[in-house]
């Protein structure tokens, strides 16, 4: 009763939002659908209503054996070392960039970091080969300080510090904007004030700076947390590929679900696992939500 | 630069000089290293920009011989002439730019809609929606569903729509019109609601030509999107007459038959100068980009502040 009353009083409103459910609807919400799958002995040509039942064979099948352990952690930690480093350099960087006096620099610095941002994540692979193939640039610059040269590629042990440094250089650019922003709005009565008491510039950032910008870097950390189960499939995918020597330290649940998919065939498990990291991905966003919500109401997602 | 540090008049964000005389040692050290660091993190972010722009210059023998290098010992135009002799680039290039405008244009236009209801505090639901949007963000649709909506259901495979249509709602940008049309003063309906127009007039007479700014914000990061993504053709386009950019960069690195892809068949006896044709549709790929990026960079910066303001 209530509901169509809405619906009528505010038709003119509701029918510029039909597009967009409409897209909501049909690549978000009705390919959920597709975790049945998770459920069946999937055939194609049977279709979902057509193939059998199975239980949770799948889900026997995947906790069985050792690689959800492995792609699980992979995902998590490769996300903290993200979280923590992405938004530490940002943090550093914006608060740096807002200290340097000159206003030349402080610009073209902005505009430089902010560049990586813009670029696919394909492109970066191409970049990195230049540098980590084996007659890469680093190869290069070792073999003059007389060192031997490191096969990147094959040393899965350092590619969670690589991702990472890569992960850096692409995002702090993007997050440090985000940063200044908050900066430039602290009022300038309260580094005055400091400077009167004699506070050096280390301990007005210490002071001042961090804590007025709490919120900012709680609302992005969370929003971090909240995905942690979700790996940047364009970012492993795009770097590391089919390179499987590399999978112990970078496999995530992402590309583990899209290879059972596309190299294995096996619908079944592939959606099992997405079932999986849509129920570890819901629970740490309610939790956190509601973590939130305790520590600085302002920032609560929803 | 390295003399910058001993101005002491240069204002600071706030308007106000944060110098001030009689700066004692500990604080030119502290300077000194907020440049470093700055300095060298904007060299650290250019230098693979120039790297590959730079060898995608070098003639295939001088990379034999000595492999990437941050100047190339020989110059040559033979990537770029191969590529443009062959069909593959242009093709590709026009795929990308038809997904790019078609995609921003629609996305733009279904996000605006969609935001400004969200934004409506008429609108009973509007929390709701906006929380199933925020969930969608959050938890997408699941690969092997997603897969069979897109390749089974709505026929898209091997089709240029399939890199369009489910990227139109983008809930990010969505929260960044909603967070601007919040910001709008509610008397513009009031006003509007007097002289008789309907909320659909109101919104494409009224709230449209106000929101251009943050309208040309969206519009850009949406063309970037398009512009960057492979995932969509990885997983939708096996026709090479279908590939975008992204996707081609992609068949180089991986391709060993370089010469049949990109030469447009094998009646160029030349081999092909592999690692240079790479870089070279690198350059092609992200020039329109990088040429642009200056002018535009205060549209994507406002956008993001947008957003973060809202959180």
């Amino acid at each position: 009763m209530g509901f169509i009353r809405e619906l009528t009083k505010n038709r003119q409103l509701y029918a510029l939002a039909i597009p967009g459910i409409i897209f909501l609807a049909l690549f978000s919400y009705i390919p959920m659908v597709g975790h049945l799958i998770a459920f069946q002995r999937f055939q194609p040509v049977k279709g979902i209503w057509g193939s059998d039942w199975s239980g949770l064979a799948n889900f026997e099948f995947f906790f069985g054996g050792q690689d959800w352990l492995r792609v699980t952690f992979n995902t998590v930690y490769l996300n903290a070392l993200f979280l923590v480093f992405g938004i530490g350099a940002a943090l550093l960087l914006a608060i740096f960039i807002n200290e340097a006096g000159s206003v030349l620099l402080r610009k073209l610095s902005q505009s430089l970091i902010f560049l990586p941002y813009f670029i696919s994540w394909l492109v970066v692979s191409l970049m990195m080969l230049a540098f980590m193939s084996s007659d890469g640039l680093l190869n290069d610059w070792l073999g003059r300080l007389g060192l031997e040269g490191v096969n990147w590629y094959q040393n899965a042990k350092l590619w969670p510090f690589i991702l990472t440094v890569v992960y850096v250089w692409k995002f702090s650019g993007y997050y440090s904007i985000i940063f200044m922003a908050a900066i430039v709005g602290i009022s300038n009565d309260y580094y005055e004030s400091a400077r009167i008491d004699g506070a050096t510039r280390l301990q007005q950032i210490v002071y001042i700076t961090i804590p007025s910008i709490r919120s900012v870097i709680v609302v992005l950390t969370l929003l971090g947390v909240g995905r942690i189960f979700f790996g940047d499939f364009g970012m492993i995918y795009g770097i590391i590929g089919d390179n499987s020597i590399l999978y112990p330290t970078t496999d995530v649940i992402d590309t583990y679900s899209f290879r059972a998919l596309r190299q294995l065939g096996n619908f079944g498990m592939s959606s099992a696992v997405v079932v999986y990291q849509s129920i570890m991905g819901l629970a740490t966003i309610l939790l956190f939500n509601r973590l939130a919500r305790r520590i600085d109401p302002d920032s609560k997602l929803f | 630069m390295g003399n910058q540090p001993q101005q002491s008049t240069v204002p600071s964000p706030s308007g106000q000089t944060r110098q001030s005389a009689g700066r004692s040692a500990g604080e030119s050290i502290f300077l000194t290293v907020v440049y470093a660091v700055i300095v060298l993190f904007g060299v650290v972010c250019v230098v693979p920009f120039w790297l590959v722009l730079a060898n995608s210059f070098a003639t295939e023998g001088s990379f034999l011989a000595n492999g990437y290098q941050m100047l190339p010992e020989a110059w040559s135009l033979d990537a770029y002439s191969f590529l443009l002799k062959g069909k593959q680039l242009l093709l590709s290039y026009r795929n990308s730019l038809m997904v790019a405008v078609a995609g921003t244009v629609i996305a733009v236009t279904i996000t605006s809609m969609f935001a400004y209801v969200i934004a409506h505090p008429k609108v009973k639901y509007r929390n709701i929606m906006a929380f199933l949007t925020y969930l969608a963000m959050v938890l997408g649709g699941g690969l092997v569903g997603f897969y069979i909506m897109v390749a089974n259901w709505l026929h898209l495979k091997d089709s240029l729509w399939a890199l369009i249509l489910p990227y139109v709602l983008n809930p990010f940008y969505a929260f960044i019109l909603v967070a601007f049309y919040k910001s709008l003063p509610y008397e513009i309906n009031e006003a509007a609601t007097i002289d008789g127009a309907g909320d659909m007039r109101l919104f494409w007479s009224i709230i449209i030509p106000v929101s251009t700014p943050v309208i040309a914000t969206v519009s850009l990061f949406y063309a970037i999107q398009f512009w960057n993504d492979w995932y969509l053709s990885l997983l939708f386009i096996d026709d090479y007459k279908l590939h975008p950019l992204q996707l081609m960069i992609r068949q180089l690195i991986s391709n060993l038959n370089m010469s049949a892809y990109v030469g447009g068949g094998a009646s160029y006896r030349v081999a092909a100068p592999a690692s240079s044709i790479q870089l070279a549709t690198v350059c092609l790929t992200i020039g329109p980009i990088v040429l642009l990026y200056p002018f535009l960079q205060k549209y994507f910066v406002k956008g993001i502040t947008i957003g973060a303001v809202k959180g």
